[in-house]
């Protein structure tokens, strides 16, 4: 489970060197669309042999080439890496890249960014071996002939479409990142991926990060209020019940104790004391 | 003596081989004025000089011909980088070189110790009196602070002009001090003096840097109140200045003063009532001219009224919180603005030194190495502030705290904060880099002086 994946170009050794320092829950070393076809060979090498002499202190995933999965495969062996993302996922290309792992038992993330791969959401995400499903929004809007508008609409049902599966089968959904350079943008976009429910949402510029982790993680004010609900039940008991005048009824409860699960696993459970601070 | 010659002037100057001239370097990278009276001394054959300038920038190439020529022997500044600095690394300078503090220099010309025989100050607005501003005028530059004490104390003070006002001219120069005016048709290009606009960072490892600096801050113990601030004009001090600002509106805390060079994010916050006053000694862009033009709370100050350690009722005595950078920085918390990692000349201590001793919490930010050059060193090249007077260093990977602030330490390791110790920083650092070879110093160039005219370190040129 993560808040935030960045997508690090594995043919640039600054950004690699760097990467780790910006508090991504999760980092993505992309051999695909960030790297050139000539300079593909040299990323593979240079991520490789990077991996190998700093694994960074997060999980890393390493995006691989859909049409390249056996020489992509050839540099991953024995490294300290938490999983891979494929590109253009379908049932096909799960296929090709299962048998790549053979039978290493590597997270994998799978990135939907086509027409046809949502005719088969539903098989990819009950593929046991899946653990989670990225938008892949630039592809899909291309592959649509749609363009960005601000409201996001022509992203709406590919976004609730993924999350509808995600949920049915227990995976993260992660959102596709914010691929324009403003800022007002990027918090529309992120306020967006947080209503629908997305898990987390990937970036490709690390200071995209941090107004990311927080938007993912609980506010202080929705964990209180979780706080009074599942203390309120522990007390009593009771399931169905009515708090400052709101139904509290079983879903309520589970909301809320998924919400303080999700604010224990990234740190924001603060003592009483300090929240009185 | 009120003229446009500049060769006249000099006649009644009567200047000889080996006096002291000095000048201040408010206009900066536009600075037209020492390049043109060091030509002319250069033209009238004078000897063995010693030029006594506030900071040296690219833009004086004829300061340099003049250490080449002969007609300097002897240099003593803040700061240096360009030409002068390149020519003195040479060992083309035949006398000696001194670095000194802004405390220091005011401090040293108050005292007599460094007694200035002609001041030629560049001053963007003179009135008929001979008082002198440098809030308007085609080359306003806004505070004149590290002019104040060089006019007051030079045997004979010259203030150099492009627009002689018909009006009263209220300003930091008073006409009590100043002996002539001399007219030029330009005393500096405005582009190189001040910036439109300096860029707050944008770089992510900038970035990560100043919102860590700023939590030290907020857990720092001294966010009250009455806090007083003091940061540079540096990308990371500004991104470090604008999120205070934002850490003051949204604590309700309103901070007694900032001090140093002052610009717009500066002007921002006292702008919107989270600071009282601004202590300005000299601006770094157009929004600060065009405060203190309009904001009484915007108050230019001398070097002297600064940072001069001698001065009781100097302004950073009462000075909280500094953010300060570094070239390098060794396991004693000792720094380096002086030169780099290879012995180059690239700055100087400016008020480095004297703002890290005299405030409570004295914060380098730097990142932990820049290419293939680790930021913490076994050995520094040059040493130009006390490792004692810094409390701690914050980098990207981590926030090492001096040991003997070990309260400090305490207070961020509570509020989560990834406090190192330092020797694990440069180890860090060198899993990226490698650890450096040990760099062979060249002849001794030159002295770093303390505040207090104490010898610091000494400079020395690079090998080969």
């Amino acid at each position: 489970m993560a808040r935030s994946y960045l997508f690090v170009p594995g043919n640039v050794p600054r950004m690699l060197q760097h990467a780790e320092v910006f508090e991504a829950d999760a980092l993505i070393f992309d051999l695909e669309d960030a790297v050139s076809l000539e300079e593909k060979d040299e990323a593979r090498q240079l991520v490789r042999s990077f991996l190998q002499t700093h694994p960074p202190s997060q999980p890393a995933y390493v995006r691989v080439n859909a049409d390249a999965l056996a020489r992509d495969f050839s540099i991953l062996d024995g490294l300290p890496i938490h999983g891979v993302v494929l590109p253009k996922a379908s049932i096909q290309t799960l296929a090709s890249l299962r048998e790549q792992l053979d039978g290493e038992e590597w997270s994998v993330l799978a990135l939907v960014e086509t027409p046809s791969a949502f005719l088969e959401l539903s098989d990819l995400a009950r593929d046991p071996g899946v653990d989670g499903l990225i938008l892949g929004g630039v592809d899909l809007r291309a592959a649509l002939h749609a363009h960005p508008t601000e409201s996001g609409i022509e992203l709406l049902y590919a976004r609730s479409r993924l999350l509808m599966a995600a949920r049915a089968y227990g995976i993260e959904a992660i959102d596709t990142p914010y691929a324009e350079s403003d800022d007002a943008g990027f918090e529309t976009d992120l306020k967006r991926s947080v209503a629908l429910g997305f898990d987390a949402k990937c970036a490709i510029h690390p200071n995209q990060v941090p107004p990311l982790n927080a938007a993912f993680t609980p506010s202080q004010e929705r964990i209180r209020e979780a706080r009074r609900i599942v203390e309120r039940h522990e007390q009593t008991g009771e399931v169905r019940f009515s708090l400052d005048g709101r139904m509290v009824d079983r879903p309520v409860l589970e909301e809320a104790k998924q919400l303080l699960e999700r604010a224990k696993r990234y740190k924001a459970l603060k003592k009483e004391a300090d929240d009185a601070d | 003596m009120r003229t446009d010659d500049l060769e006249a002037l000099l006649d009644v100057l009567e200047l000889r081989d080996g006096m002291r001239v000095s000048f201040h370097h408010h206009l900066r990278n536009g600075d037209a004025v020492m390049n043109e009276v060091l030509a002319a001394l250069r033209r009238r054959g004078l000897k063995d000089l010693h030029l006594y300038a506030s900071a040296l920038f690219p833009v004086h190439t004829e300061a340099a011909a003049c250490i080449e020529e002969g007609t300097i022997r002897h240099v003593t500044t803040n700061y240096v980088n360009g030409p002068v600095a390149e020519a003195i690394a040479r060992g083309k300078l035949r006398g000696e070189f001194t670095m000194q503090t802004h405390g220091g220099r005011a401090r040293a010309v108050l005292q007599g110790e460094n007694a200035i025989d002609v001041a030629f100050l560049a001053t963007p607005a003179v009135d008929a009196e001979g008082n002198g501003s440098g809030i308007y005028g085609a080359a306003a530059c806004g505070s004149l602070g590290y002019a104040v004490e060089d006019h007051a104390c030079a045997k004979r003070s010259v203030l150099i002009t492009d627009s002689l006002e018909d009006f009263p001219v209220p300003g930091q120069l008073s006409a009590s001090h100043t002996d002539h005016v001399l007219r030029l048709p330009s005393i500096g290009d405005p582009g190189g003096i001040v910036s439109g606009t300096l860029e707050v960072t944008r770089d992510p490892l900038g970035l990560k840097i100043a919102r860590m600096a700023t939590e030290v801050i907020r857990h720092s113990g001294l966010l009250r109140n009455g806090v007083s601030f003091q940061s540079g004009a540096g990308g990371i001090s500004l991104a470090i200045t604008e999120q205070f600002n934002d850490m003051l509106a949204a604590t309700g805390t309103q901070a007694s003063f900032f001090s140093g060079g002052i610009a717009a994010p500066h002007v921002k916050a006292l702008e919107r009532n989270l600071v009282e006053k601004l202590y300005d000694v000299q601006c770094f862009d157009e929004e600060a001219i065009g405060s203190l033009q309009r904001n009484t709370g915007h108050i230019p100050i001398s070097a002297g009224d600064y940072a001069d350690p001698t001065n009781a009722s100097r302004v950073i005595k009462d000075l909280d919180i500094v953010i300060l950078g570094a070239s390098e920085v060794d396991t004693g918390f000792n720094v380096n603005v002086t030169t780099d990692s290879y012995g180059n000349l690239i700055g100087g201590s400016g008020g480095h030194s004297d703002t890290a001793e005299d405030s409570k919490l004295a914060i380098i930010v730097a990142p932990l190495f820049r290419g293939r050059t680790p930021l913490i060193q076994e050995r520094l090249f040059t040493k130009t502030t006390s490792g004692e007077h810094i409390d701690c260093l914050v980098s990207e990977r981590g926030i090492a705290v001096h040991p003997a602030n070990d309260k400090l330490a305490g207070r961020l390791k509570a509020a989560g904060l990834p406090v190192v110790d330092i020797e694990t920083l440069m180890q860090s650092a060198h899993a990226y880099t490698g650890r450096p070879k040990p760099i062979t110093r060249g002849d001794a160039i030159g002295i770093v002086e303390g505040r207090r005219g104490d010898v610091q370190d000494t400079l020395y040129r690079k090998a080969g």
